[in-house]
């Protein structure tokens, strides 16, 4: 089988030419420190998924069981679980550097995204589009061609957490969030809304264990007296209080931090409704298997198009707040509040592992103004977050409903007090 | 938009209370309105929603360390609390110190 890039291949430019001394200089240095993990599915190197009973390579996930099922046999078998293969659960808190897992190394900037396989069974050339997925039928003999070698677009992540909720129960719970908000829903949604077109996707996110230390310096306020004077008709509410500066720090390990693999999931903020798919997480990484493209048949998949380098500034973001909510324990005798004016992080270590996620995606787009909703479900435990859009008139007309009778109740005392 | 309503409609209906009753019975409509219009926005959109990290990650924390130093007094405020609090606010970052 050959596995090569649709595009022809341009030569790259690196540089001008170096001198003698670098050239020296280069050869007897060191070679590149490869990968630290080595997660690469060697008995699936050929592209070909055999069923280990009989050989057939027609296989996908069974939702109910989360296993391979063999579709000619009917044999069921899962790959190993990437916490014990890999050793993924221990030593965080001996963690050093970065140590990355090689489905989650840099993505090569000139990497395409179409791959062609030739068929091992009829000799076709068979091209797979790896942005959406990772494997494809032969259109002339039906065998199937997976994606298992970890090519270098970032396509190929380390572990993949099967599917565990079907598409059933997937509608079912997209039918019952949307039902409980059809009275504000808007009119047109209402009439398009079609469960059924609900995708499964594997989403790509890089999960993260490190060790960190945390510091926090700030001002406190304790409240020392409390008394109330007589202003007119008023009584006034006065306070005195010592002031203190306060400093905490803490050590932690995380473990199994999960972040978006994908730049455009990873922007959060009112333009867009990406937090719907963020605040599906957490999943139950620790189930996660080798990687072996045939959990993916039947589903779509996204890309990781974010390196760790990328991803690092998101990930001391939330050491540091993981930080600030571990010392708000000890915070109790401020009884006035604490206000942190610095921090500062020290990551010890991390160790990163790229990791395909299963999500049920009903994505709908709003006309008026362009925005992409979202109701996704988690395919492992099955909560279920969306956004639905808003009959603005309608929410209105009740806002100003409820603001008329509670005005009137008012007006009604006031007259009644006069 | 609501918000801009209500502080238009709150000086306009204050005028017209009788002096002896609570006159600020008067903003529960506006307020009453408003609150409806964010509640009914915030289930449908969930615009607030993200995951806890904080909350839902596995953490092994060591006891926490720190120390405090009383640096002055306030003798006499009417805020009853200090200023800016963002100890709760886990995600609002201050000044990175390197």
């Amino acid at each position: 089988m050959s596995q090569e890039s649709a595009e022809p291949k341009q030569p790259t430019f690196d540089g001008p030419p170096l001198s003698l001394e670098e050239e020296l200089a280069a050869a007897k240095a060191e070679p590149e420190p490869g990968p630290s993990i080595e997660t690469v599915n060697e008995s699936l190197k050929d592209g070909l998924n055999r069923c280990p009973k009989c050989g057939s390579t027609d296989v996908r996930l069974r939702g109910s069981t989360g296993m391979l099922v063999c579709l000619f046999c009917r044999n069921e078998w899962q790959e190993a679980r990437v916490e014990e293969e890999f050793g993924l659960g221990e030593g965080i808190d001996q963690l050093e550097g970065t140590v990355i897992a090689s489905g989650a190394g840099d993505i090569a900037a000139d990497a395409a995204d179409q791959l062609t396989f030739k068929c091992e069974a009829c000799g076709a050339e068979v091209v797979v589009d790896t942005a959406h997925a990772l494997n494809a039928r032969c259109h002339w003999c039906r065998h199937t061609l997976n994606v298992n070698q970890q090519i270098p677009n970032g396509a190929v992540p380390d572990a993949v957490l099967p599917f565990r909720l079907t598409k059933d129960e997937a509608v079912e719970k997209i039918r019952e969030f949307a039902s409980k908000r059809r009275l504000f829903a808007h009119k047109r949604f209402k009439k398009e809304f079609v469960p059924e077109n609900v995708l499964g996707v594997y989403l790509p996110y890089l999960v993260i264990d490190a060790r960190a230390e945390s510091q926090y310096w700030g001002k406190g306020e304790v409240q020392t007296r409390r008394w109330t004077e007589k202003q007119g008709d008023n009584n006034v509410t006065y306070y005195a209080a010592d002031v203190y500066q306060v400093s905490r720090q803490v050590s932690f390990t995380v473990d199994d931090l999960t972040v978006e693999g994908s730049s455009e999931r990873a922007q959060i903020g009112p333009a867009n409704t990406n937090n719907i798919i963020n605040t599906i997480l957490p999943f139950d990484t620790k189930n996660a298997v080798k990687w072996n493209a045939s959990y993916l048949v039947g589903f779509t998949s996204e890309k990781r198009d974010l390196n760790v380098e990328a991803v690092r500034p998101h990930l001391e973001d939330q050491l540091l707040s993981i930080g600030r909510s571990e010392v708000r324990g000890s915070l109790g005798r401020f009884d006035r509040g604490v206000r942190w004016e610095q921090e500062k992080l020290d990551v010890g270590g991390s160790r990163w592992v790229s990791m395909y996620l299963p999500v049920w995606l009903y994505s709908y787009r709003q006309e008026s103004n362009g925005m992409l909703h979202y109701i996704a479900v988690n395919a492992r435990t099955g909560e279920t977050m969306g956004s639905i859009p808003v009959s603005q008139p309608k929410l209105l007309l009740a806002a100003f409903t409820v603001g008329t009778f509670l005005e009137g109740i008012a007006g009604a005392i006031l007259v009644a007090s006069a | 938009m609501t918000l801009d309503l209500i502080t238009t409609l709150i000086p306009a209906l204050v005028p017209m209370a009788s002096d002896d009753g609570p006159v600020w019975l008067l903003a529960a409509g506006p307020a009453g309105g408003a609150a409806t219009y964010w509640a009914f926005y915030r289930y449908y959109r969930n615009t607030d929603k993200s995951h806890q990290f904080e909350r839902d990650t596995l953490i092994e924390a060591q006891p926490v360390q720190g120390g405090e130093e009383k640096v002055g007094h306030i003798s006499k405020t009417r805020d009853s609390d200090i200023d800016g609090d963002n100890s709760d606010n886990y995600r609002q970052r201050v000044q990175r110190v390197q």
